[in-house]
């Protein structure tokens, strides 16, 4: 039989600015092969599962926080900012003095200080930071949440996959799940912290409410007869969902937590969802995003970021800290990553605008060797001087830290789409 | 009438200027710049050339003021420091607050000097002897939405009696200076932007207070609501206070020059309220105090971050991104 | 040059009837004569036995959903029973071929096909496919009005959202012309001649960029191109090039030699701006020569028209079939051939010879054997891989048809009894239409390996407009009339032939009674759970 493989996976679309495929036709052409994507691993004892599970939070500073006033500091230069460098508890590490508490947490953390994604737009940033692809594919790309709850979920799982928070509307993304189809969708909290439709109506009764859904399993165990279709099987599978996706509405419940830990987060809603996340993972959820919106200070940008870092210094001080204190933290890796970081140039509002060229990135916990700092930037941070990464560079060290082959290859249909993006690797000294 | 506002000089410069001051009955002016220096400009002279003064601060220099000490200026770094007017160098060094220093004023005789920063503290100091006088504590640290607050700006009376200080949330505060006592306070919270949907952070806060000639209005700037806290979009707001009643007589908001009014300055007989300030570009804006309508305005070049006028009234100069410039005030009595 | 054509055309895999029409079957036979004959012969040659035939009233309800977009009522199945079964299948297809719900649904297919919900639709827009599809305008004319109408021609100009729509981004607007109208995907040869696919090379792919790149909407949303513009590109080499305007064959169009001075191009540069930004600006007068019309003129010509045709019959073949004759639906090319291809040549033959008559080809699909074949396998051999449509496809609704099934289904089916009179139907079907579309919002479009996601299961069970709305036992509700009757046996037939088309197996029967009588207390809830568990059941959820 001939070869027959319907697109070429090429790296020549590297010289592609942007993607040139409808995802209309994308999608109608190409979908996921249900056969090769839909095999969760098998489950195994509870205990073991929660001993080998691992999580990931991936703390989304949407609109571009500024890497001078976090990971990546230059204090002195002009285009350095008024904050100064502190020192960390990891020698010849220094960060922004805006964040005195990961400061001294800086054991668990490895930053990446050297990310040129040349994409200063938004969207286009946000979709190549979310996939981690700058190739176009031709077809829709899961983000990594997508991605992560495909290798890392259980079928038996009764918690959801991927939950995806982002209450502030400013540049709101939903995030997908691409060719790896609906299955791993991120349940998306927007405006509300409960999920929809996660809590039984009053009108019907619990019983009533469990023995209907068994009626339909009968009605569904029928209709399999003869009858093997995974489209089919897929939505027994999300109804066989119900049932324990609904047992993890009190997970959201900030209120179940003591007011000692709700205090210790903090009372912003960053804080809270950091909380939530934090119950999610303990409950089994192998992926977390809250995005943290509006970072985009064109103007006053040292006012926006004495606010937002120092939130963020707090929040993500607080969840290292409750994570490790529950023994979570090997098994979990927390993210900082947006669409971009922001010029090194100061305008005259005293803000900084986009800017993709050398920006800077965290990675702590599972998989991380603490206290790595990956690449440099020259003295006023206009570009990267050494160990230069793209996007799929950060990801293919993100899958590794979790466990999950960077090489690993999707199906759809004939077509092998690699996980990592092409001519991308993992940055190996910031592994455990 | 007013009649003529004019660039009598402009002088580029290379780093941001975010402070500024004067030497009384001269035309040396003072800045503190974003490179961590100060530097002395003498615009009488027939070429303006920069001095620079010794080290000392390691941020931005955001407060200089003369006084019958030297001069005093204030930076991100926290520390207020005393300098010699004839060798520049540093004469004294206090770690004066926690937090970024966000401004320094001298009384109108220079002998009392105050910095303020956002330890949420004002501090008095004997500009001459250098010994603290009172520690002001009326400011909240934390805004209602639990964020970091700031402690922009602070003016004295004309009589040196009193002083106001302002925060980001709007809260003013008008101290017995030689007491340290508290006299009253006034609110102006339509300086202070929380977005709490869009994009979840604050913008604005009060970045300058100014009495008036006869001490009996306070005069309130810094910027109207913004729809989009990106950028400083909103309309350059003052807002008139009879501060002995706490009393809001008048909002004064110009859409035509937006952004923050960084400064207010009270011409000698009460009759303009000159403004400055910007968001890119910059501004000056003058208002009839009596009508409360802008005879004049006009743009100047990039955001202006510090402004004083000269004793006589007919001279203002101001400190930009990357700018100096002086500029004339003719009024019809004046050239009449 | 004739010589070279074909030579070329025929390396595309895509060869001139002409050439084969020796070895295909008769034009004048019936279109499911010649399917029927084309399936049985591969089955009988891979030695496989097909799937049984369905059940009648399965294909009734594939059919209505297929010809109508929606389940059949009460009363078209009482209908369907009593027809003789000679002529029933037949009379069934002409009966709602007829009908007003064949046009809205086929205006439905278009819409999510053509401009899916991400881009930006318009009134006109279907108004314009709803037109369309009353009178059944040929598709070479529907393809023409898509990307050339004039915008003063109100009766077509809303055609022109396909373009619109997607104005902004040149590439998209190639790649989904050639994909949707061509059934070729050239987006790889973007940047590069295709590594395994011979026939797209670089320069197809900017060729066809090219008709396009002259093309903006103004600030009043009209279409509008430019008189002057080129396409460059760089090939892997580093070569720069310029695209010539160039069909998927290799076919050219030359444009008449114009000068134009640095001033002319500056003017209408000025122009093109002003139109693009002022609300009220004066639009340049259309040029003499629009590349988008040279586009239609081309891909039109008789050795160029495979594309057009083939694809077109392929994408209808699988939308009833369950998969195309050549598959992916985008990828036809000489080294991805169909798998009856004598088939698709006959088809896109009879296609072409009857003016690209899409409603003649779809009414010979679904009146062809393998149509009507079961989805179910019963036989002990292992089940036949799709390409052979030994056995029915299983196909999910699209959320239009699952709304408007839905609203069917839960509704007192009095409701619907004059839905055999297509005068007194057409009054009440806009309605329904209504109904339908706001459910459709709840589901998404299924793609090819569709999944159905928790988000539509955690729906169904939790939402309150479910339990409100589809579950209420108001008298316009099914709840409500199955409440009223005082016998449970009858009950649960109704529900079953409401919703499912079909009397329950007795084992369902026991089922059912058994579920209901635990509720004899509240009966209100267990017929409303019983009609859940009826509308949430796979075999309501798909086309099966």
């Amino acid at each position: 039989m001939t070869h027959r493989s319907y697109f070429c996976g090429s790296p020549d679309h590297g010289v592609s600015r942007r993607g040139f495929l409808g995802t209309a036709a994308a999608a109608s052409a190409f979908a996921a092969d249900m056969t090769h994507l839909d095999v969760l691993q098998t489950p195994l004892f509870a205990s073991e599962v929660k001993k080998q599970q691992k999580h990931v939070i991936l703390l989304w500073l949407a609109g571009g926080a500024s890497q001078l006033e976090t990971w990546d500091p230059k204090p002195g230069a002009p285009t350095g900012g008024p904050f100064r460098a502190i020192n960390t508890s990891v020698p010849g590490v220094a960060i922004s003095e805006l964040m005195p508490k990961l400061a001294a947490r800086m054991e668990h953390t490895a930053i990446v200080r050297s990310l040129n994604t040349r994409n200063a737009d938004h969207g286009g940033g946000a979709l190549m930071m979310e996939t981690g692809r700058a190739v176009d594919q031709g077809i829709p790309c899961p983000d990594l949440g997508a991605m992560i709850a495909h290798e890392l979920g259980r079928a038996d799982s009764p918690v959801p996959d991927y939950v995806s928070m982002y209450s502030s509307t400013e540049g709101r993304r939903k995030g997908g799940s691409g060719f790896l189809g609906s299955r791993y969708a991120p349940m998306f909290l927007a405006e509300q912290t409960i999920p929809e439709n996660i809590r039984r109506l009053e009108a019907v009764s619990d019983i009533d409410h469990q023995q209907r859904q068994e009626l339909r399993t009968f009605l569904a165990k029928r209709f399999a007869n003869g009858r093997m279709d995974n489209t089919v099987a897929s939505q027994n599978m999300a109804y066989e969902r119900v049932r324990g996706l609904m047992t993890s509405e009190k997970l959201f419940d900030v209120e179940q937590e003591p007011a000692e830990m709700r205090a210790k987060y903090g009372p912003t809603q960053f804080g809270e969802q950091c909380l939530i996340a934090r119950r999610l993972v303990e409950a089994g959820v192998p992926f977390v995003k809250v995005a943290r919106a509006w970072w985009d200070s064109h103007g006053q940008n040292f006012e926006t970021h004495l606010e937002l870092v120092t939130e963020l210094d707090h929040v993500m001080s607080t969840l290292i800290d409750d994570l490790k204190d529950r023994g979570l933290l090997e098994h979990t890796l927390i993210i900082t990553l947006g669409e971009f970081g922001r010029t090194p140039g100061i305008n005259a509002s005293l803000g900084r605008d986009h800017f993709a060229s050398a920006w800077s990135s965290s990675l702590s916990g599972c998989g991380i060797k603490g206290g790595a700092v990956w690449g440099k930037t020259d003295e006023d941070g206009h570009k990267v001087i050494d160990g230069e990464v793209k996007a799929g560079d950060l990801f293919a060290t993100v899958f590794e830290a979790l466990g999950v082959d960077h090489k690993r290859e999707f199906h759809i249909g004939a077509r092998p789409i690699p996980i990592t993006d092409f001519g991308c690797g993992p940055i190996k000294s910031i592994l455990a | 009438m007013l009649n003529q506002l004019k660039t009598a000089k402009d002088l580029g410069t290379p780093g941001i200027f975010l402070s500024l001051t004067r030497i009384p009955l001269t035309e040396r002016l003072i800045v503190g710049s974003s490179d961590a220096k100060l530097y002395e400009y003498d615009f009488a002279a027939e070429k303006t050339e920069a001095l620079a003064y010794g080290e000392g601060h390691a941020s931005y220099v955001t407060g200089v003021a003369w006084t019958t000490g030297g001069i005093v200026s204030g930076a991100y770094d926290g520390k207020v420091i005393w300098w010699d007017m004839t060798t520049r160098q540093a004469i004294r060094t206090v770690d004066a607050h926690a937090k970024w220093v966000r401004r320094v004023h001298a009384s109108p005789d220079g002998k009392i000097v105050v910095s303020i920063a956002d330890d949420m503290l004002a501090k008095v100091w004997d500009a001459e002897s250098g010994k603290l006088l009172h520690t002001l504590g009326g400011h909240e640290p934390i805004t209602p939405h639990h964020y970091p607050s700031m402690l922009y700006a602070a003016a004295f009376s004309p009589d040196g009696k009193l002083l106001a200080t302002g925060d980001k949330v709007g809260h003013i505060v008008i101290w017995n200076v030689d007491t340290g006592a508290k006299v009253t306070t006034v609110e102006s919270p339509g300086m202070y932007t929380w977005d709490p949907k869009q994009r979840r952070h604050s913008i604005g806060g009060i970045r300058s207070l100014a009495f008036s000639r006869d001490g009996k209005t306070l005069a309130v700037g810094g910027v109207g609501n913004i729809g989009n806290i990106d950028h400083l979009d909103g309309p350059a707001r003052v807002e008139l206070f009879d501060w002995q009643a706490a009393k809001s007589l008048k909002v004064l908001e110009d859409n035509k020059f937006k952004g923050l009014v960084e400064q207010l300055w009270f011409s000698p007989n009460d009759q303009w309220l000159v403004t400055s300030g910007g968001d890119n570009n910059g501004f000056v804006t003058i208002y009839d105090v009596a009508t409360q309508q802008i005879p004049h305005q006009e743009k100047g070049h990039q955001h202006i971050h510090a402004m004083v006028g000269s004793e006589s009234g007919n001279k203002i100069f101001t400190a930009h991104h990357g700018r100096l410039i002086a500029w004339s005030l003719t009024t019809d009595s004046a050239t009449a | 040059m004739l010589t070279r054509l074909i030579s070329l055309v025929c390396a595309l895999g895509v060869c001139f009837p002409a050439l084969v029409a020796a070895e295909l079957p008769s034009p004048d036979l019936p279109i499911q004569a010649v399917i029927d004959a084309a399936i049985r012969d591969d089955l009988a040659a891979k030695s496989i036995i097909p799937a049984l035939p369905a059940a009648e009233a399965t294909i009734l309800r594939r059919t209505t959903l297929d010809l109508a977009g929606r389940i059949p009522t009460l009363t078209e199945l009482a209908d369907f029973e009593k027809q003789s079964p000679s002529e029933k299948r037949e009379k069934l297809v002409d009966r709602l071929l007829d009908s007003p719900d064949f046009a809205l649904h086929q205006r439905n297919e278009w819409d999510a096909l053509l401009l899916p919900s991400t881009r930006e639709s318009s009134n006109e827009w279907r108004e314009y496919l709803l037109k369309a599809a009353l009178e059944n305008r040929p598709w070479d004319q529907m393809f023409a009005d898509m990307l050339a109408a004039k915008d003063d021609d109100v009766d077509r100009r809303g055609a022109l959202q396909f373009v619109k729509a997607r104005a902004r981004e040149l590439d998209d607007l190639t790649n989904d012309t050639s994909v949707l109208f061509f059934g070729v995907n050239v987006s790889c040869a973007k940047c590069h001649d295709h590594p395994l696919v011979d026939d797209w090379k670089q320069d197809h792919f900017y060729g066809m960029t090219s008709f396009f790149s002259r093309t903006y909407v103004t600030r009043n949303r009209r279409v509008a191109e430019k008189s002057y513009g080129e396409v460059k590109f760089k090939t892997t080499k580093g070569v720069e090039k310029v695209g010539h305007l160039m069909f998927l064959t290799g076919a050219q169009v030359a444009e008449p030699p114009r000068e134009l001075t640095p001033e002319q191009r500056k003017t209408e540069d000025d122009a093109v701006r002003k139109a693009q930004q002022e609300e009220n600006a004066e639009l340049p007068a259309p040029p003499q020569f629009s590349p988008r019309w040279e586009l239609v003129q081309l891909a039109l010509q008789p050795e160029n028209r495979p594309f057009l045709a083939r694809a077109a019959v392929n994408r209808i073949w699988a939308r009833f079939m369950g998969r195309g004759l050549v598959h992916p639906l985008d990828q036809l090319h000489s080294s991805n051939s169909a798998s009856h291809p004598a088939l698709l040549d006959w088809l896109e033959r009879d296609f072409v010879n009857h003016g690209y008559d899409w409603k003649r080809l779809i009414r010979g699909i679904v009146l062809s054997e393998a149509y009507a074949w079961s989805s179910e396998w019963t036989s002990a051999t292992s089940v036949p891989g799709p390409e052979t449509y030994a056995i029915a496809a299983i196909r999910p609704l699209s959320p239009r048809q699952l709304g408007l099934s839905l609203h069917v289904a839960v509704s007192n089916p009095a409701s619907y009894e004059m839905v055999l009179d297509a005068a007194k139907w057409s009054q009440n079907r806009n309605g329904l239409e209504g109904a339908g579309n706001g459910w459709a919002g709840y589901f998404e479009q299924p793609t090819e390996h569709f999944q159905v996601s928790a988000t539509e299961s955690l729906f169904f069970s939790n939402a309150e407009r479910v339990q409100n709305d589809l579950l209420r036992d108001g008298g316009d509700r099914l709840v409500g009339v199955l409440k009223a009757q005082t016998e449970r046996d009858s009950g649960i037939q109704t529900a079953y032939r409401v919703i499912l088309s079909r009397a329950p197996s007795d084992e369902e029967l026991n089922a059912f009674r058994g579920f209901l009588s635990q509720r004899e207390d509240r009966s209100v809830a267990g017929w409303q759970q019983a009609v859940w568990a009826l509308i949430t059941s796979p075999e309501f959820r798909f086309n099966y």
